[in-house]
């Protein structure tokens, strides 16, 4: 892609602003070859959070002990039983939830604080109402020092690449879930982010529109080639998507088990193997089939 | 920057065209005045004119005043009451109350003041105004602002409380950093909804405040109304409340048009 040369030099700022460990040091070294990684790699190093209690309450231990890693380039889908902590973790991961114990690195840098180099999708789209379009997408950009002509290319490429151009002007209001996922993806993309977090992104719509979206976030995937950590709590997403599945287990939330997905993409809910997979994984939840 | 470009592209928006049900809307509401102003004459004829006049005569003296200049002239005197004081209360209102509602710290600082002056009424700080300004322009745009303050400040600290944590976090992912930024570049817009319900509250209130901060001798409509009544010349005081409510009936309606374009993006 043609936005991948420059963004490597310019990415990678603006996180240095105010809390002084930034994410910078690690990623600069690298952005230095001419072919900068557009992909991080992620690990989890025993990461916990206690929830103080409130009142005279226990304590509640929302994540014990989990550890397991992302490689550059990889499709790992986060599953597990509803309080297990995957939405925690995804604070935790995208900086946004400090953890008790442990620590996220992403390309060997501690995680404190939200930084640019992760692009995050929440389940509720979440986006600036009183924006346009093409406005919510140039957010992050307006932030990072991209000279404004490139900050308008990307925002044209971001929304070819969701299909949304003939969008541009119009407000969320007026779009489905559909498209405000995709233009939240965009938006999260736009900066050109080391790392695309989601958490549950396509839980708030229809079945089809969610396979639709499924499967253009595979091809958004494979043409940016971005480590992509997907929370879930929809078994046949995840062995839709995945090359690695973090199965989870609840109370508290901790990893049951690693699978690897071994089916060659597109993957086809009818096949044999991936019925296999869908059940194994229920299993490994105890969810009923 | 977002912010100012927004309005810009929703324009489209701000202009209404008169539908057919907005054309019945009006010829109701002709219909209602008309019936108002048959039962008003009616009843005026059984009573002396300074009980009742009839609409004719409060027409005979909104005529009258409006020929002699008076009327104008006393328009214009509330005018400079109205505009500084409801600019400066409305500006200090909206900075406070987002202040406030953003930073904990001024908060807690502040609560137990805010709580204690609230519910002191414009009215009963008209002492202040003739000691701090005297009895003149100033004095009386300060009882005004005093009564925008108040709505302004609770309806931006409202609006600014309601931002949800959401937006704030969805900022920080994509590069938003400090107060300073967040405030601008997300729960300004956000609550832009309360804080315009809030100015418009504030309009309409500052009209009504013209009366009250004129009544210590500063001129303008507000000291007419109060001088006519004393005179029991209820046909004129009746004249100079039409004009309060004909300059009501401007700014809000300008308003709203100045509402619709900002807020293009919930239309």
């Amino acid at each position: 892609m043609a936005g991948v040369n420059d963004d490597g030099a310019t990415g990678d700022d603006e996180t240095a602003d105010d809390d002084g460990t930034a994410g910078d040091d690690g990623i600069a070294g690298e952005s230095d070859a001419t072919r900068p990684p557009a992909a991080a790699s992620v690990a989890l190093d025993g990461v916990g959070k206690t929830y103080a209690a409130d009142g005279d309450g226990d304590p509640v231990r929302a994540l014990d002990d989990v550890s397991f890693s992302v490689a550059d380039g990889e499709f790992v889908c986060l599953v597990g039983p509803s309080g297990c902590g995957k939405t925690t973790l995804f604070r935790v991961v995208a900086g946004l939830t400090e953890a008790t114990d442990g620590r996220v690195l992403l390309d060997g840098t501690e995680v404190t604080a939200p930084t640019t180099d992760m692009g995050v999708v929440f389940q509720e789209y979440h986006l600036f109402p009183w924006l346009t379009v093409e406005e919510n997408v140039g957010f992050g950009l307006e932030r990072s020092d991209r000279p404004a002509a490139e900050c308008d290319r990307r925002v044209d490429e971001m929304l070819d690449l969701v299909g949304l151009a003939e969008f541009r002007d119009a407000y969320p209001k007026s779009l489905s879930g559909g498209m405000k996922q995709r233009v939240a993806i965009a938006r999260a993309l736009a900066v050109d982010p080391d790392l695309l977090l989601m958490d549950e992104p396509f839980g708030a719509v229809d079945a089809q529109t969610r396979e639709m979206l499924q499967r253009e976030l595979l091809d958004v995937w494979a043409s940016t080639g971005k480590t992509v950590l997907f929370v879930t709590h929809d078994v046949a997403e995840a062995v839709t998507l995945a090359d690695r599945i973090v199965v989870m287990a609840a109370e508290p939330g901790r990893v049951r088990e690693v699978v690897d997905v071994d089916v060659e993409r597109p993957r086809e809910r009818g096949d044999a193997a991936f019925a296999e997979y869908v059940g194994r994984v229920r299993e490994l939840i105890g969810a009923h089939p | 920057m977002a912010t100012e470009t927004g309005p810009g592209v929703g324009g489209d928006g701000g202009v209404a065209s008169v539908g057919l049900g907005d054309r019945r809307r009006l010829r109701r509401g002709a219909a209602g005045v008309a019936a108002f102003l048959l039962v008003w004459h009616a009843v005026s004829l059984t009573q002396d004119p300074f009980v009742l006049p009839s609409p004719i005569a409060v027409g005979e003296a909104f005529a009258g005043e409006l020929a002699s200049g008076d009327m104008t002239a006393a328009l214009s005197q509330s005018v400079r009451h109205w505009i500084p004081g409801t600019v400066v209360g409305t500006g200090l209102g909206v900075a406070a109350g987002v202040a406030f509602a953003w930073s904990r710290l001024l908060d807690d600082l502040t609560a137990p003041l805010v709580r204690t002056l609230r519910p002191v009424p414009p009215l009963a700080l008209i002492g202040f105004a003739i000691a701090w300004f005297g009895i003149n322009d100033a004095g009386a745009a300060f009882i005004i602002a005093v009564g925008a303050f108040w709505i302004n400040f609770y309806a931006a600290y409202g609006a600014v409380e309601g931002v949800s944590e959401d937006l704030l976090d969805v900022g920080r992912t994509l590069g938003v950093r400090g107060d300073l930024d967040a405030v601008r570049s997300i729960v300004l817009p956000a609550s832009m909804p309360g804080i315009m319900t809030g100015i418009r509250t504030g309009l309409g209130r500052c009209w009504m405040l013209v009366v009250a901060s004129e009544i210590f001798g500063v001129p303008g409509v507000g000291r007419e109304i109060i001088r006519a009544s004393n005179n029991l010349r209820v046909d004129r005081s009746i004249a100079y409340i039409l004009v309060l409510s004909l300059m009501f009936l401007l700014v809000d309606v300008a308003f709203r048009a100045v509402e619709r374009r900002v807020l293009a993006w919930r239309a």
